[in-house]
This record gives structure tokens, sequence and C-alpha cells, in this order.
């Protein structure tokens, strides 16, 4: 489900049969005139990977509101991540998954308390070419596979 | 000391902002009545089949086929991808499934589960449909899959607007 009024008016009805959040983890840094479209380009591709995910598996996984920092500024970004989550979890959300492209997480993940997803992106290119399409599905199927394991 | 003064700066700032607002209300009025009223913005797609297969790629085995769509969602124009499960029936009859679970959306697959290899699954809560896509009972879904309509022209095959049954 998205973060919709219409897709959740459904969740509070069919709270039971939701139990999976991804919150998108999206750095920007506008200040640096050689990384804002390569940025931009990750924050795209973000969001295709979790509407793809979100297609296939709406009537169980919820995509929360994205969650933007300044690049760089992970560390002091734990403590408000970890505060998302906590009140994500006040509902019965037992699966939380942090989506991102920015590997700086890798350091921080102990301390993070969702389930971080991290994948290496890709160059910048043509989101609507078919060579990157079959690859974008590819590796959404993978990640598909990685939280249905968590079922 | 100026209490008179002061009522009627308020009086006056009042009646402007009314008339400000009104006309406000009225700009933003007149747009959304002719998005109700003007055909263009319906949704569109009612009644157009796009072509989606050819006709002797269709087995008894269904499959996932995959085809674009414009789309007019209210703002927002865009290319909605659709995807549906095609076999042939022992009687030579297309079928054309929709993958939405009718119970919360998912999207079906046919035969992913051992135990049951002549079935669509649900991975979300485990629905099931049997090839007809008529729903288990017992599991989550209380609807079969919507049929799309179909028509065959030319050795290809096209499918309209998904049917609830
Ligand atoms: S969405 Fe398919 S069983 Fe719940």
């Amino acid at each position: 489900m998205q973060w919709t009024r219409k897709d959740l008016s459904l969740y509070i009805k069919e709270k039971e049969y939701i139990d999976t959040l991804i919150i998108p983890l999206i750095p920007f840094n506008p200040a640096s005139d050689s990384n804002v479209t390569k940025e931009a380009f990750q924050r795209e591709l973000n969001q295709l990977f979790t509407h793809l995910l979100e297609k296939e598996y709406r009537g169980r996984i919820i995509v929360s509101p994205e969650y933007d920092y300044i690049t760089g500024s992970n560390e002091t970004e734990v403590r408000r991540i970890n505060q998302w989550v906590e009140s994500f979890q006040s509902q019965p959300l037992s699966h939380v998954f942090l989506f991102t492209f920015d590997p700086k997480w890798k350091k921080w993940e102990q301390e993070l308390k969702g389930q971080l997803l991290w994948i290496p992106s890709m160059n910048e290119r043509d989101l609507h070419s078919s060579e990157t399409k079959s690859f974008v599905k590819e590796q959404v199927s993978q990640i598909s596979e990685l939280i249905t394991a968590y079922w | 000391m100026s209490d008179k003064q002061r009522v009627s700066r308020r009086q006056f700032l009042n009646y402007t902002l009314t008339g400000v607002g009104g006309f406000m209300a009225a700009g933003m009025l007149a747009p959304m009545v002719r998005f109700a009223i003007d055909p263009v913005l319906k949704p569109s797609a009612a009644g157009d089949f796009q072509s989606v297969a050819s006709v002797d790629e269709i087995t008894n085995e269904p499959q996932r086929f995959e085809w674009i769509v414009e789309q007019v969602d209210g703002w927002y124009e865009s290319e909605v991808q659709k995807t549906a499960w095609v076999y042939r029936t022992e009687d030579d009859e297309i079928v054309a499934l929709s993958p939405i679970c009718t119970h919360l959306g998912c999207t079906v697959d046919w035969a992913s589960q051992e135990e049951y290899p002549d079935q669509f699954y649900c991975p979300c809560h485990a629905g099931r449909y049997t090839k007809d896509g008529v729903n288990v009972p017992g599991t989550p879904p209380t609807a079969p899959l919507p049929l799309f309509d179909h028509k065959v022209e030319e050795g290809m095959l096209y499918l309209g607007q998904a049917q609830d049954r």
C-alpha cells in the first residue's frame, strides 16, 4: 500500500494482514553540483523499486513516506530513523525494512532498528530503456525473495 | 486612544480579505467544475482493446503477458503496465485472468507452490484459485479473479477491461 488516504483507510480496516513496512532512505546534497544528478537518479531508482515491490505485494506491504537526509549525515540520522521505526511499530508492523542505495548505512547497520536492505546503485542512465527495465526487474525479484523470506 | 480607528481598520481588512478569498475560491472552483464535466478527463481506457500476444504463443499452461496502457487517473496521465494470466482451455477457449488477488490486491502466481501445482497462489496470505480463477474456499480471497474482455483478430489476442465476477 502507498501512503495515501485511500490505501491507509483500507490499511486501518485490514491491519491484521499488513505486517511489512518499507522506508526508503534517500540522501541528497543540493550544494554539490557534481552529485546532484547522481543522487536524483538514485532517488528515482529508489521510487521505482518501491513502486514495483508495492505493486506486487500491496496487500501485505506498506511503503512509508520517504526519509530524506543530507548526504553524509548518516551517523547523526540514526537516532531520527529509529524514532520513525519506533512510531511505525506502534502499529502491528513486525517487519520494517530500510531500503537504500547509500552504502554508508552499512557502517551503522547494527544501530538501526529496522532491517537494512542495501543494494548497490547503477550508473545514471535512462530508466525507461528496455535493458534497464530487465535489470531492474531482476533486482526487484531478488529483493522480493529476501523480503518474503522473513514472512 | 485610537480604538475607533483600529476597529475600522480591522473591518477594512475583513472586507478586502473576504473579497480576495471570494476571488480565490472562484478561481479554484472553476477548473474543478471543468474536471467534473470534461469528458476527456474521464477514465478513457474503457472499451479499448490492446494487442497483447500472438495466439500461437498461448498454451494450455497459463503464461504471464504484459502490456502498457495510457491511463488518465484524475490529475495524472500515466503509462501503466498491465498483466494477465492467459491460457487455452481443453475446449480451445482463451481465458485471460487478472493477476490481482481479490483479497487485498497482491499479484498472484501460477503453480508457484509445490503443493498446489495446478492453482494460482497469492504470496501475501496464501490465497489460492483454481485454474479457472475461482477462489478456493477457506483461503482469504472471497471472489474469483476478474476476467479480461478479449478478442482475437488476425492471429493476435487483444485484451480490454478486466471484469469482476
Ligand atoms: S492479498 Fe492475496 S491472499 Fe491476501
